[in-house]
């Protein structure tokens, strides 16, 4: 990864960490471990996961959920990008604490059905307005970090299908119990290099 | 996820989710939306559109039309509601536009179905045809919300930009007026439970029409005198004249 891609990785995280306190207003100091078997933080996620591949949502898992967790959200937002920041590229709540992670390629069409361990669970609205997973598309020449991150509730909120990212942190507030990030890296390459 | 190929329903979702009014929306109020029901729903008869005879394209080249007619199917699939964008011959009407009102967009449709078949090959490793059904899905929604810009794809300007162009034109084309040379035996009008043009509408029609109960017509405007070609011509003409 180059100079300018740490630099980003390193200024975009602390805006990120600065704004989802001032989000929140929430103390939550239990840190998840979020995985991906397909990107690490820091490192490219492979195209598969972008419209420059099959744009499958990728594949997490997670582990040391704090006690008490009754359900989970996910959402992945680039806090490079938007107006205002930031391009939320997808959000999924509802998710059972019994379940250990997500597979890649989860449903893009109404009709397709969830995975039975996540029948509960919801994609809810992304920046293009979406119930689904649509990855990195940034101007060509610029790399952006995608912050996955998952959080733990102390309780089943509930949540109607339909949610945008603010519907959500506004739901999950008070009830976080702890939260895992997972940030990897996309750059567009004019001509093929993304091929 | 399983590489299924279902015969699409959900993909009037393409259509909804990106706003499209008029007789799109008219199409969701006569209950257009996916369900569970509607996957294992037999498909109703075709034998209307079935018995047209082939397209001669005149204006598009046989695999620029055969990927359009894919995309149409897609935008408007046939469906337990009724017939889509194929059987009424959507594409067709866009084909004989292109070499009149639509002439303007002619290059348009060259360099953007170019563009998709290079993303298709570049994204998902084969041409569009030749994808799964949840590959062609999300090639097109890529290119519906304008990710499949850039990077190699060659659209000019915003991909959305050529999806909001095709399905405008599917939409015409399946809904429109059929002396436009879509909207073949009227399936689109039918789909939508539009009784037709008509010059005089009686008490008894209306009620008819209000309780779904009046039958189409299944009449061009244009097979009206009033609203034929040739009569609008001369009346524009002699309102000039008498200016």
């Amino acid at each position: 990864m180059g100079r300018q891609a740490w630099f980003l990785l390193v200024s975009t995280g602390l805006f990120f960490s600065l704004s989802m306190g001032a989000i929140s207003g929430q103390e939550f100091s239990h840190d998840i471990v979020l995985k991906s078997r397909a990107m690490q933080t820091g490192e490219a996620m492979p195209r598969d996961y972008t419209p420059d591949g099959r744009n499958l949502s990728p594949p997490l898992t997670w582990s040391n959920l704090p006690a008490g967790t009754q359900e989970l959200a996910i959402v992945c937002a680039d806090f490079g990008a938007g107006n205002p920041p930031p391009w939320v590229h997808w959000i999924i709540y509802g998710i059972s604490p019994a379940t250990v992670g997500l597979p890649a390629g989860l449903p893009v069409e109404s009709h397709e059905a969830m995975p039975a361990d996540l029948a509960d669970a919801i994609q809810g609205l992304n920046g293009w307005r979406r119930p689904y997973y649509r990855g990195p598309a940034p101007p060509a020449g610029t790399p952006h970090l995608y912050h996955f991150s998952v959080y733990a509730l102390d309780e089943v909120l509930g949540l109607e299908p339909g949610l945008t990212r603010d519907d959500l942190l506004e739901a999950m507030e008070g009830h976080i119990l702890g939260r895992g990030d997972l940030v990897p890296i996309y750059e567009r390459f004019s001509g093929s290099a993304n091929q | 996820m399983a590489e299924d190929r279902p015969k699409k329903i959900s993909r009037r979702t393409l259509l909804r989710s990106a706003g499209v009014a008029g007789a799109a929306a008219a199409a969701g109020s006569v209950g257009l939306s996916a369900s569970p029901e509607a996957l294992t729903a037999p498909l109703p008869e075709q034998s209307s559109a079935a018995a047209l005879p082939p397209v001669a394209y005149e204006h598009l080249t046989a695999e620029e039309a055969e990927l359009l007619e894919a995309i149409a199917d897609h935008l408007i699939p046939a469906d337990e509601y009724g017939p889509g964008a194929m059987e009424a011959r959507a594409v067709a009407y866009i084909d004989r536009a292109l070499g009149g009102a639509l002439s303007d967009s002619h290059d348009a449709y060259r360099s953007g179905l170019a563009a998709f078949d290079r993303y298709c090959r570049a994204s998902r490793g084969g041409p569009f045809l030749g994808l799964s059904n949840r590959d062609q899905v999300s090639a097109l929604i890529d290119v519906e919300i304008g990710s499949a810009t850039g990077a190699a794809t060659g659209f000019a300007g915003s991909s959305a930009v050529f999806f909001s162009m095709v399905r405008s034109h599917v939409l015409q084309g399946t809904f429109g007026d059929p002396y436009y040379g879509g909207n073949a035996n009227f399936v689109g009008w039918d789909l939508l439970g539009y009784p037709g043009v008509r010059t005089r509408v009686s008490n008894a029609d209306q009620r008819r029409l209000e309780a779904g109960e009046l039958e189409p017509n299944h009449r061009s405007a244009y097979d009206w005198d009033t609203f034929n070609k040739a009569s609008a011509r001369s009346a524009r003409t002699e309102a000039k004249h008498g200016d």
